[in-house]
Protein backbone atom coordinates (compact mmCIF):
# COMPACT_ATOMS: atom_id res chain seq x y z
CA UNK A 1 0.00 0.00 0.00
CA UNK A 2 0.96 3.51 -0.84
CA UNK A 3 2.15 5.79 1.92
CA UNK A 4 -0.78 7.88 3.07
CA UNK A 5 1.31 11.01 2.99
CA UNK A 6 1.23 10.87 -0.78
CA UNK A 7 -2.56 10.48 -0.97
CA UNK A 8 -3.94 13.19 -3.23
CA UNK A 9 -7.16 11.74 -4.61
CA UNK A 10 -10.36 10.59 -3.03
CA UNK A 11 -9.75 7.15 -4.49
CA UNK A 12 -6.62 6.79 -2.44
CA UNK A 13 -8.63 7.13 0.74
CA UNK A 14 -11.51 5.04 -0.48
CA UNK A 15 -9.30 2.03 -0.96
CA UNK A 16 -7.60 2.34 2.38
CA UNK A 17 -9.19 -0.07 4.76
CA UNK A 18 -7.95 1.52 7.95
CA UNK A 19 -9.24 4.90 6.76
CA UNK A 20 -12.66 3.38 6.15
CA UNK A 21 -12.66 1.86 9.57
CA UNK A 22 -11.78 5.16 11.14
CA UNK A 23 -14.56 6.97 9.25
CA UNK A 24 -17.04 4.38 10.37
CA UNK A 25 -16.00 5.10 13.91
CA UNK A 26 -14.64 1.72 14.82
CA UNK A 27 -11.06 2.21 15.80
CA UNK A 28 -8.18 4.38 14.83
CA UNK A 29 -4.87 2.65 15.48
CA UNK A 30 -3.10 4.70 12.81
CA UNK A 31 -4.35 7.90 14.34
CA UNK A 32 -6.08 9.30 11.27
CA UNK A 33 -7.63 12.13 13.28
CA UNK A 34 -4.26 13.58 14.13
CA UNK A 35 -2.83 12.94 10.65
CA UNK A 36 -5.77 14.78 9.09
CA UNK A 37 -5.29 18.03 10.89
CA UNK A 38 -1.59 18.18 10.11
CA UNK A 39 -2.29 19.83 6.77
CA UNK A 40 -5.32 21.97 5.69
CA UNK A 41 -5.36 20.66 2.10
CA UNK A 42 -5.29 17.15 3.45
CA UNK A 43 -8.17 17.97 5.79
CA UNK A 44 -10.34 18.99 2.88
CA UNK A 45 -9.60 15.80 0.98
CA UNK A 46 -10.27 13.73 4.05
CA UNK A 47 -13.59 15.44 4.66
CA UNK A 48 -14.57 14.80 1.07
CA UNK A 49 -13.52 11.17 1.19
CA UNK A 50 -15.46 10.80 4.41
CA UNK A 51 -18.64 11.97 2.70
CA UNK A 52 -18.10 9.51 -0.10
CA UNK A 53 -17.74 6.66 2.30
CA UNK A 54 -20.85 7.71 4.16
CA UNK A 55 -22.74 7.95 0.87
CA UNK A 56 -21.77 4.58 -0.49
CA UNK A 57 -22.55 2.26 2.32
CA UNK A 58 -23.25 -1.35 1.56
CA UNK A 59 -25.86 -2.96 3.74
CA UNK A 60 -24.61 -6.03 5.44
CA UNK A 61 -26.83 -8.30 7.42
CA UNK A 62 -24.66 -9.67 10.14
CA UNK A 63 -24.61 -13.44 10.28
CA UNK A 64 -25.35 -15.16 13.52
CA UNK A 65 -23.13 -17.96 14.62
CA UNK A 66 -26.08 -20.30 14.21
CA UNK A 67 -26.55 -19.34 10.56
CA UNK A 68 -22.90 -19.89 9.85
CA UNK A 69 -23.03 -23.31 11.44
CA UNK A 70 -26.10 -24.24 9.46
CA UNK A 71 -24.48 -23.18 6.19
CA UNK A 72 -21.36 -25.13 7.03
CA UNK A 73 -23.40 -28.21 7.74
CA UNK A 74 -25.11 -27.96 4.41
CA UNK A 75 -21.77 -27.67 2.66
CA UNK A 76 -20.44 -30.79 4.36
CA UNK A 77 -23.60 -32.65 3.49
CA UNK A 78 -23.19 -31.71 -0.13
CA UNK A 79 -19.55 -32.76 -0.06
CA UNK A 80 -20.60 -36.11 1.33
CA UNK A 81 -23.12 -36.55 -1.45
CA UNK A 82 -20.69 -35.51 -4.15
CA UNK A 83 -18.11 -37.95 -2.77
CA UNK A 84 -20.53 -40.81 -3.24
CA UNK A 85 -21.22 -39.89 -6.82
CA UNK A 86 -17.72 -38.70 -7.42
CA UNK A 87 -16.65 -41.08 -10.17
CA UNK A 88 -19.59 -40.08 -12.28
CA UNK A 89 -20.24 -36.53 -11.24
CA UNK A 90 -16.65 -35.47 -11.17
CA UNK A 91 -16.15 -36.35 -14.79
CA UNK A 92 -19.28 -34.45 -15.74
CA UNK A 93 -18.06 -31.43 -13.87
CA UNK A 94 -14.93 -31.17 -15.94
CA UNK A 95 -15.15 -28.65 -18.71
CA UNK A 96 -12.78 -30.73 -20.81
CA UNK A 97 -15.06 -33.70 -20.52
CA UNK A 98 -18.05 -31.70 -21.60
CA UNK A 99 -16.09 -30.22 -24.46
CA UNK A 100 -14.86 -33.64 -25.50
CA UNK A 101 -18.36 -35.05 -25.27
CA UNK A 102 -19.73 -32.19 -27.34
CA UNK A 103 -17.03 -32.58 -29.95
CA UNK A 104 -17.67 -36.31 -30.04
CA UNK A 105 -21.39 -35.90 -30.50
CA UNK A 106 -21.01 -33.27 -33.20
CA UNK A 107 -18.35 -35.36 -34.89
CA UNK A 108 -20.51 -38.46 -34.78
CA UNK A 109 -23.45 -36.57 -36.21
CA UNK A 110 -21.32 -35.15 -38.99
CA UNK A 111 -19.86 -38.56 -39.72
CA UNK A 112 -23.27 -40.18 -39.86
CA UNK A 113 -24.55 -37.43 -42.09
CA UNK A 114 -21.75 -37.84 -44.57
CA UNK A 115 -21.70 -41.61 -44.27
CA UNK A 116 -25.35 -41.49 -45.13
CA UNK A 117 -24.65 -39.25 -48.07
CA UNK A 118 -21.99 -41.46 -49.52
CA UNK A 119 -23.78 -44.71 -48.89
CA UNK A 120 -24.71 -46.34 -52.18
CA UNK A 121 -28.45 -45.97 -51.90
CA UNK A 122 -28.25 -42.22 -51.81
CA UNK A 123 -25.59 -41.30 -54.25
CA UNK A 124 -25.71 -43.93 -56.88
CA UNK A 125 -28.57 -43.95 -59.28
CA UNK A 126 -29.50 -47.18 -60.90
CA UNK A 127 -30.83 -47.73 -64.35
CA UNK A 128 -34.01 -49.17 -62.80
CA UNK A 129 -34.65 -46.01 -60.83
CA UNK A 130 -34.12 -43.87 -63.88
CA UNK A 131 -36.42 -45.90 -66.05
CA UNK A 132 -39.06 -46.04 -63.35
CA UNK A 133 -39.04 -42.27 -63.01
CA UNK A 134 -39.78 -41.76 -66.68
CA UNK A 135 -43.52 -41.70 -67.07
CA UNK A 136 -43.57 -42.21 -70.81
CA UNK A 137 -44.00 -45.75 -72.00
CA UNK A 138 -40.51 -46.95 -72.73
CA UNK A 139 -39.20 -49.71 -74.92
CA UNK A 140 -36.33 -51.62 -73.45
CA UNK A 141 -33.71 -53.29 -75.58
CA UNK A 142 -31.32 -55.66 -73.91
CA UNK A 143 -28.32 -57.00 -75.71
CA UNK A 144 -27.66 -60.47 -74.35
CA UNK A 145 -25.69 -61.55 -77.40
CA UNK A 146 -21.96 -61.37 -77.76
CA UNK A 147 -22.06 -58.81 -80.53
CA UNK A 148 -23.03 -55.16 -80.58
CA UNK A 149 -26.62 -54.54 -81.49
CA UNK A 150 -27.86 -51.65 -83.57
CA UNK A 151 -30.88 -49.72 -82.39
CA UNK A 152 -32.50 -47.06 -84.48
CA UNK A 153 -34.58 -44.48 -82.67
CA UNK A 154 -37.65 -42.67 -83.91
CA UNK A 155 -35.63 -39.53 -84.67
CA UNK A 156 -33.28 -41.51 -86.93
CA UNK A 157 -30.56 -41.54 -84.31
CA UNK A 158 -28.68 -44.78 -83.99
CA UNK A 159 -27.27 -46.52 -81.00
CA UNK A 160 -24.84 -49.36 -81.16
CA UNK A 161 -25.56 -51.24 -77.97
CA UNK A 162 -22.73 -53.37 -76.63
CA UNK A 163 -23.24 -56.84 -75.14
CA UNK A 164 -24.64 -56.95 -71.60
CA UNK A 165 -26.16 -53.53 -72.02
CA UNK A 166 -29.64 -52.15 -71.90
CA UNK A 167 -31.25 -49.15 -73.48
CA UNK A 168 -34.68 -47.76 -72.69
CA UNK A 169 -36.26 -45.24 -75.03
CA UNK A 170 -39.73 -44.11 -76.01
CA UNK A 171 -41.21 -45.51 -79.16
CA UNK A 172 -41.64 -42.00 -80.43
CA UNK A 173 -39.94 -38.96 -78.97
CA UNK A 174 -42.52 -36.38 -77.96
CA UNK A 175 -42.16 -32.88 -76.64
CA UNK A 176 -38.96 -30.90 -77.02
CA UNK A 177 -36.66 -33.36 -75.35
CA UNK A 178 -35.28 -36.70 -76.38
CA UNK A 179 -34.43 -38.86 -73.41
CA UNK A 180 -32.96 -42.33 -73.33
CA UNK A 181 -31.61 -44.44 -70.49
CA UNK A 182 -28.54 -46.57 -70.71
CA UNK A 183 -27.08 -49.29 -68.61
CA UNK A 184 -23.84 -50.63 -69.97
CA UNK A 185 -22.20 -49.30 -73.07
CA UNK A 186 -23.42 -47.75 -76.24
CA UNK A 187 -22.16 -45.73 -79.13
CA UNK A 188 -24.59 -42.97 -79.91
CA UNK A 189 -25.02 -41.14 -83.17
CA UNK A 190 -27.65 -38.53 -82.72
CA UNK A 191 -29.48 -36.89 -85.56
CA UNK A 192 -29.19 -33.13 -85.54
CA UNK A 193 -32.12 -31.25 -84.11
CA UNK A 194 -31.23 -27.93 -82.52
CA UNK A 195 -34.74 -27.60 -81.08
CA UNK A 196 -34.75 -30.91 -79.29
CA UNK A 197 -31.84 -31.74 -77.08
CA UNK A 198 -30.95 -35.39 -76.74
CA UNK A 199 -30.20 -36.71 -73.26
CA UNK A 200 -28.55 -39.94 -72.29
CA UNK A 201 -29.15 -40.78 -68.65
CA UNK A 202 -26.55 -43.24 -67.49
CA UNK A 203 -26.07 -43.93 -63.78
CA UNK A 204 -25.32 -40.60 -62.15
CA UNK A 205 -24.55 -38.74 -65.33
CA UNK A 206 -26.55 -36.95 -67.92
CA UNK A 207 -25.10 -36.36 -71.36
CA UNK A 208 -26.73 -33.62 -73.37
CA UNK A 209 -26.24 -33.17 -77.06
CA UNK A 210 -28.04 -31.74 -80.05
CA UNK A 211 -26.49 -33.89 -82.71
CA UNK A 212 -23.18 -35.66 -82.44
CA UNK A 213 -21.66 -39.05 -81.97
CA UNK A 214 -20.23 -40.30 -78.73
CA UNK A 215 -19.81 -43.38 -76.62
CA UNK A 216 -21.22 -43.79 -73.15
CA UNK A 217 -19.89 -46.48 -70.86
CA UNK A 218 -21.98 -46.87 -67.74
CA UNK A 219 -22.07 -50.36 -66.31
CA UNK A 220 -23.94 -50.61 -63.04
CA UNK A 221 -21.18 -52.55 -61.34
CA UNK A 222 -18.28 -50.37 -62.40
CA UNK A 223 -16.75 -47.50 -60.48
CA UNK A 224 -16.77 -44.97 -63.29
CA UNK A 225 -19.04 -43.63 -65.95
CA UNK A 226 -17.26 -42.60 -69.12
CA UNK A 227 -18.35 -40.46 -72.02
CA UNK A 228 -16.14 -40.34 -75.10
CA UNK A 229 -16.82 -37.90 -77.87
CA UNK A 230 -16.34 -38.78 -81.47
CA UNK A 231 -17.81 -35.76 -83.20
CA UNK A 232 -19.52 -32.54 -82.26
CA UNK A 233 -20.01 -31.02 -78.85
CA UNK A 234 -21.26 -32.84 -75.80
CA UNK A 235 -22.20 -31.59 -72.36
CA UNK A 236 -21.95 -34.03 -69.50
CA UNK A 237 -23.29 -33.27 -66.07
CA UNK A 238 -24.15 -35.08 -62.90
CA UNK A 239 -27.75 -36.06 -62.41
CA UNK A 240 -29.45 -33.40 -60.30
CA UNK A 241 -31.27 -36.05 -58.33
CA UNK A 242 -28.11 -36.91 -56.49
CA UNK A 243 -28.24 -35.41 -53.06
CA UNK A 244 -25.45 -32.94 -52.39
CA UNK A 245 -24.56 -33.01 -56.04
CA UNK A 246 -22.46 -30.03 -56.80
CA UNK A 247 -23.96 -29.57 -60.17
CA UNK A 248 -20.94 -30.18 -62.30
CA UNK A 249 -20.73 -29.81 -66.00
CA UNK A 250 -18.09 -30.82 -68.44
CA UNK A 251 -18.04 -29.63 -72.02
CA UNK A 252 -16.42 -32.08 -74.39
CA UNK A 253 -15.13 -31.73 -77.90
CA UNK A 254 -14.11 -34.50 -80.32
CA UNK A 255 -11.53 -36.88 -78.90
CA UNK A 256 -12.14 -35.65 -75.41
CA UNK A 257 -13.74 -37.68 -72.68
CA UNK A 258 -15.19 -37.32 -69.22
CA UNK A 259 -14.80 -39.83 -66.49
CA UNK A 260 -17.22 -39.62 -63.60
CA UNK A 261 -15.83 -41.25 -60.49
CA UNK A 262 -19.00 -42.50 -58.85
CA UNK A 263 -17.63 -42.88 -55.36
CA UNK A 264 -16.36 -39.34 -55.19
CA UNK A 265 -19.04 -37.83 -57.37
CA UNK A 266 -16.43 -36.04 -59.38
CA UNK A 267 -15.73 -35.53 -63.03
CA UNK A 268 -12.37 -35.97 -64.57
CA UNK A 269 -11.89 -34.49 -67.99
CA UNK A 270 -9.60 -36.24 -70.44
CA UNK A 271 -8.39 -33.92 -73.14
CA UNK A 272 -7.02 -36.57 -75.43
CA UNK A 273 -8.54 -40.02 -75.52
CA UNK A 274 -5.45 -41.48 -77.19
CA UNK A 275 -3.38 -40.54 -74.14
CA UNK A 276 -5.62 -42.47 -71.77
CA UNK A 277 -5.02 -46.20 -71.96
CA UNK A 278 -8.28 -47.52 -70.45
CA UNK A 279 -10.31 -45.22 -72.64
CA UNK A 280 -8.34 -46.04 -75.73
CA UNK A 281 -9.00 -49.69 -75.09
CA UNK A 282 -12.71 -48.95 -74.85
CA UNK A 283 -12.87 -47.42 -78.28
CA UNK A 284 -13.34 -49.88 -81.01
CA UNK A 285 -13.69 -49.98 -84.74
CA UNK A 286 -16.38 -47.33 -84.59
CA UNK A 287 -13.99 -44.67 -83.41
CA UNK A 288 -11.13 -45.96 -85.48
CA UNK A 289 -12.90 -46.08 -88.78
CA UNK A 290 -13.07 -43.02 -90.93
CA UNK A 291 -16.36 -42.19 -92.54
CA UNK A 292 -14.83 -39.52 -94.70
CA UNK A 293 -14.83 -40.91 -98.19
CA UNK A 294 -13.04 -39.46 -101.16
CA UNK A 295 -13.82 -41.02 -104.52
CA UNK A 296 -14.37 -44.41 -102.97
CA UNK A 297 -16.34 -47.29 -104.59
CA UNK A 298 -19.75 -47.63 -102.92
CA UNK A 299 -19.26 -51.30 -102.10
CA UNK A 300 -16.22 -50.33 -100.07
CA UNK A 301 -18.21 -47.70 -98.22
CA UNK A 302 -20.82 -50.34 -97.39
CA UNK A 303 -18.05 -52.62 -96.15
CA UNK A 304 -16.83 -49.89 -93.83
CA UNK A 305 -20.33 -49.41 -92.49
CA UNK A 306 -20.68 -53.16 -91.97
CA UNK A 307 -17.47 -53.17 -90.00
CA UNK A 308 -18.36 -50.19 -87.91
CA UNK A 309 -21.95 -51.01 -87.07
CA UNK A 310 -21.64 -54.77 -87.25
CA UNK A 311 -24.49 -54.94 -89.67
CA UNK A 312 -25.14 -56.76 -92.87
CA UNK A 313 -25.77 -54.66 -95.92
CA UNK A 314 -27.35 -56.38 -98.87
CA UNK A 315 -26.90 -54.40 -102.08
CA UNK A 316 -27.05 -55.12 -105.82
CA UNK A 317 -23.31 -55.50 -106.44
CA UNK A 318 -23.53 -55.50 -110.21
CA UNK A 319 -25.52 -52.35 -110.47
CA UNK A 320 -23.30 -50.39 -108.08
CA UNK A 321 -19.98 -51.63 -109.45
CA UNK A 322 -19.03 -48.42 -111.14
CA UNK A 323 -20.30 -46.07 -108.47
CA UNK A 324 -17.79 -43.88 -106.64
CA UNK A 325 -18.62 -41.39 -103.89
CA UNK A 326 -16.99 -38.48 -102.17
CA UNK A 327 -18.76 -37.70 -98.93
CA UNK A 328 -18.27 -37.11 -95.24
CA UNK A 329 -20.49 -39.30 -93.13
CA UNK A 330 -18.71 -39.14 -89.80
CA UNK A 331 -21.04 -36.78 -87.99
CA UNK A 332 -24.36 -38.42 -88.80
CA UNK A 333 -26.16 -41.50 -87.52
CA UNK A 334 -26.42 -44.65 -89.59
CA UNK A 335 -29.88 -44.00 -91.10
CA UNK A 336 -28.63 -40.60 -92.20
CA UNK A 337 -25.52 -42.16 -93.67
CA UNK A 338 -27.61 -44.61 -95.67
CA UNK A 339 -29.94 -41.88 -96.76
CA UNK A 340 -27.07 -39.69 -97.96
CA UNK A 341 -25.55 -42.60 -99.87
CA UNK A 342 -28.86 -43.49 -101.50
CA UNK A 343 -29.51 -39.88 -102.49
CA UNK A 344 -26.07 -39.69 -104.04
CA UNK A 345 -26.67 -42.86 -105.98
CA UNK A 346 -29.77 -41.59 -107.65
CA UNK A 347 -33.44 -40.85 -107.23
CA UNK A 348 -34.55 -44.44 -107.41
CA UNK A 349 -32.24 -45.65 -104.65
CA UNK A 350 -33.52 -46.30 -101.15
CA UNK A 351 -32.78 -48.51 -98.17
CA UNK A 352 -34.73 -50.81 -95.92
CA UNK A 353 -33.62 -51.43 -92.41
CA UNK A 354 -34.56 -54.39 -90.29
CA UNK A 355 -32.51 -54.61 -87.17
CA UNK A 356 -28.96 -55.46 -88.16
CA UNK A 357 -29.95 -56.22 -91.68
CA UNK A 358 -30.04 -53.48 -94.27
CA UNK A 359 -31.19 -53.84 -97.81
CA UNK A 360 -30.24 -51.33 -100.48
CA UNK A 361 -32.58 -51.07 -103.40
CA UNK A 362 -31.01 -49.32 -106.34
CA UNK A 363 -30.81 -49.31 -110.08
CA UNK A 364 -27.28 -48.03 -110.16
CA UNK A 365 -25.80 -44.56 -110.17
CA UNK A 366 -26.87 -43.29 -113.46
CA UNK B 1 -36.73 -21.72 -3.84
CA UNK B 2 -36.32 -18.04 -3.19
CA UNK B 3 -33.56 -16.00 -4.73
CA UNK B 4 -31.80 -15.83 -1.40
CA UNK B 5 -31.86 -19.60 -1.01
CA UNK B 6 -30.48 -20.05 -4.49
CA UNK B 7 -27.63 -17.67 -3.81
CA UNK B 8 -26.89 -19.54 -0.60
CA UNK B 9 -26.88 -22.72 -2.66
CA UNK B 10 -24.36 -21.17 -5.02
CA UNK B 11 -22.12 -20.17 -2.13
CA UNK B 12 -22.28 -23.68 -0.71
CA UNK B 13 -21.49 -25.17 -4.11
CA UNK B 14 -18.41 -22.99 -4.34
CA UNK B 15 -17.14 -24.45 -1.09
CA UNK B 16 -17.99 -27.95 -2.25
CA UNK B 17 -15.94 -27.32 -5.38
CA UNK B 18 -13.06 -26.03 -3.33
CA UNK B 19 -13.15 -29.20 -1.29
CA UNK B 20 -13.42 -31.42 -4.34
CA UNK B 21 -10.52 -29.75 -6.12
CA UNK B 22 -8.53 -28.90 -3.03
CA UNK B 23 -5.38 -30.56 -4.38
CA UNK B 24 -5.55 -28.79 -7.68
CA UNK B 25 -6.12 -25.26 -6.47
CA UNK B 26 -3.53 -22.62 -7.16
CA UNK B 27 -1.78 -21.83 -3.92
CA UNK B 28 -0.96 -18.30 -4.98
CA UNK B 29 -4.58 -17.27 -5.24
CA UNK B 30 -6.06 -14.46 -3.21
CA UNK B 31 -8.77 -16.09 -1.14
CA UNK B 32 -11.21 -13.23 -1.10
CA UNK B 33 -10.95 -12.53 -4.83
CA UNK B 34 -11.23 -16.22 -5.61
CA UNK B 35 -14.36 -16.65 -3.53
CA UNK B 36 -16.03 -13.56 -4.92
CA UNK B 37 -15.21 -14.56 -8.44
CA UNK B 38 -16.36 -18.17 -7.94
CA UNK B 39 -19.68 -17.19 -6.42
CA UNK B 40 -20.21 -14.66 -9.14
CA UNK B 41 -19.54 -17.27 -11.84
CA UNK B 42 -21.85 -19.73 -10.13
CA UNK B 43 -24.69 -17.23 -10.01
CA UNK B 44 -24.07 -16.26 -13.60
CA UNK B 45 -24.21 -19.90 -14.67
CA UNK B 46 -27.42 -20.51 -12.73
CA UNK B 47 -28.88 -17.35 -14.16
CA UNK B 48 -27.90 -18.38 -17.67
CA UNK B 49 -29.35 -21.85 -17.23
CA UNK B 50 -32.63 -20.47 -15.92
CA UNK B 51 -32.81 -18.14 -18.86
CA UNK B 52 -32.42 -21.08 -21.20
CA UNK B 53 -35.10 -23.08 -19.45
CA UNK B 54 -37.57 -20.26 -19.09
CA UNK B 55 -36.85 -19.37 -22.70
CA UNK B 56 -36.32 -15.71 -21.96
CA UNK B 57 -34.58 -14.02 -24.84
CA UNK B 58 -32.70 -11.44 -22.84
CA UNK B 59 -29.57 -13.12 -21.56
CA UNK B 60 -27.67 -9.95 -20.84
CA UNK B 61 -24.78 -10.53 -18.55
CA UNK B 62 -25.53 -10.70 -14.90
CA UNK B 63 -26.85 -7.49 -13.45
CA UNK B 64 -25.38 -6.19 -10.26
CA UNK B 65 -28.57 -5.41 -8.46
CA UNK B 66 -28.01 -3.46 -5.34
CA UNK B 67 -27.95 0.12 -4.21
CA UNK B 68 -25.46 1.82 -2.05
CA UNK B 69 -27.06 3.24 1.07
CA UNK B 70 -26.14 5.98 3.49
CA UNK B 71 -24.37 5.58 6.77
CA UNK B 72 -26.92 7.65 8.65
CA UNK B 73 -25.40 7.37 12.06
CA UNK B 74 -22.33 9.28 10.92
CA UNK B 75 -24.25 12.32 9.79
CA UNK B 76 -24.23 15.06 12.32
CA UNK B 77 -25.80 18.00 10.51
CA UNK B 78 -28.21 18.79 7.72
CA UNK B 79 -25.63 20.18 5.30
CA UNK B 80 -23.73 16.93 5.39
CA UNK B 81 -26.95 14.98 5.03
CA UNK B 82 -27.85 16.87 1.85
CA UNK B 83 -24.44 16.43 0.33
CA UNK B 84 -24.31 12.76 1.16
CA UNK B 85 -27.77 12.18 -0.20
CA UNK B 86 -26.86 13.81 -3.48
CA UNK B 87 -23.68 11.79 -3.74
CA UNK B 88 -25.54 8.60 -2.94
CA UNK B 89 -28.03 9.32 -5.72
CA UNK B 90 -25.21 9.85 -8.18
CA UNK B 91 -23.52 6.64 -7.17
CA UNK B 92 -26.67 4.65 -7.62
CA UNK B 93 -27.10 6.15 -11.06
CA UNK B 94 -23.86 4.60 -12.23
CA UNK B 95 -24.00 1.57 -14.47
CA UNK B 96 -24.30 -1.85 -12.83
CA UNK B 97 -20.81 -2.70 -13.90
CA UNK B 98 -19.37 0.48 -12.46
CA UNK B 99 -21.19 -0.11 -9.20
CA UNK B 100 -19.88 -3.64 -9.06
CA UNK B 101 -16.35 -2.48 -9.74
CA UNK B 102 -16.62 0.14 -7.02
CA UNK B 103 -18.01 -2.42 -4.64
CA UNK B 104 -15.21 -4.84 -5.29
CA UNK B 105 -12.51 -2.21 -5.22
CA UNK B 106 -13.56 -0.09 -2.25
CA UNK B 107 -15.69 -2.39 -0.17
CA UNK B 108 -14.00 -5.71 -0.68
CA UNK B 109 -10.63 -4.00 -0.96
CA UNK B 110 -9.58 -5.90 -4.06
CA UNK B 111 -6.75 -4.56 -6.18
CA UNK B 112 -7.55 -3.39 -9.69
CA UNK B 113 -6.00 -6.62 -10.95
CA UNK B 114 -8.29 -8.72 -8.82
CA UNK B 115 -11.35 -6.70 -9.77
CA UNK B 116 -10.41 -7.25 -13.41
CA UNK B 117 -10.24 -10.96 -12.73
CA UNK B 118 -13.61 -11.11 -11.07
CA UNK B 119 -15.30 -9.02 -13.74
CA UNK B 120 -13.56 -10.91 -16.49
CA UNK B 121 -12.06 -7.75 -17.94
CA UNK B 122 -8.49 -6.76 -18.63
CA UNK B 123 -6.57 -4.50 -16.32
CA UNK B 124 -6.84 -1.36 -18.42
CA UNK B 125 -10.60 -1.68 -18.99
CA UNK B 126 -11.13 -2.13 -15.27
CA UNK B 127 -8.99 0.87 -14.49
CA UNK B 128 -10.94 2.94 -16.99
CA UNK B 129 -14.23 1.66 -15.63
CA UNK B 130 -13.35 2.77 -12.11
CA UNK B 131 -11.80 6.02 -13.22
CA UNK B 132 -14.84 7.00 -15.24
CA UNK B 133 -17.14 6.17 -12.35
CA UNK B 134 -15.23 8.46 -10.00
CA UNK B 135 -15.00 11.14 -12.66
CA UNK B 136 -18.73 11.11 -13.14
CA UNK B 137 -19.37 11.36 -9.43
CA UNK B 138 -17.05 14.34 -9.24
CA UNK B 139 -18.85 16.03 -12.10
CA UNK B 140 -22.23 15.40 -10.52
CA UNK B 141 -21.08 16.51 -7.18
CA UNK B 142 -18.11 18.88 -7.07
CA UNK B 143 -17.65 18.73 -3.35
CA UNK B 144 -14.14 20.14 -3.44
CA UNK B 145 -15.33 23.34 -5.02
CA UNK B 146 -18.06 23.62 -2.43
CA UNK B 147 -15.63 23.09 0.33
CA UNK B 148 -13.30 25.69 -1.03
CA UNK B 149 -16.12 28.24 -1.09
CA UNK B 150 -17.18 27.42 2.42
CA UNK B 151 -13.66 27.68 3.69
CA UNK B 152 -13.06 31.09 2.18
CA UNK B 153 -16.27 32.62 3.34
CA UNK B 154 -15.75 34.58 6.56
CA UNK B 155 -17.14 32.35 9.17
Amino acid sequence: MQNRNSYNKIEDFLSDESFQKWVKGNDDPLNWSEWTVENPYRAKLVEEARLWIIGMKVEQTPLTNQETQKALQKVWKKIGRSNEELPFRAIWHHTWFRTAAAVFVVGLATFLYYANLSSPQNTTITYQELVKSDLNGLIEQTNNSDKPQLITLSDASSVLLQPNSKLSYPKIFTGNERKVYLSGEGFFEISKDPNRAFYVYANETVTKVYGTSFRVIAYANQPNVEVLVRTGKVKVSSNQNIRNATLEEVMLLPNQAARFVRKEQLFEKILDITQDKPLLAATNTMEQLSFDFKDIPVHQIFKTLEQGYLITIDFPEDKLKECYLTTSLSDVPLPEKLKIICESLGSNSRYEMNGNYIKIISNGCK
Amino acid sequence: MTGEDRVKDCVQDVFVDIWTYRYKLNEAMVVKAYLLSSVRKRIARLHHREHIFSNIKNTDSLEFLFDFSIEDRLIADETTAKKVEQLNKSINKLSDRQKEAIYLRYHQGLTVDQVADVLNLNYQSTKNLLHRAILQLRRDFPISALFLLLNFSPN
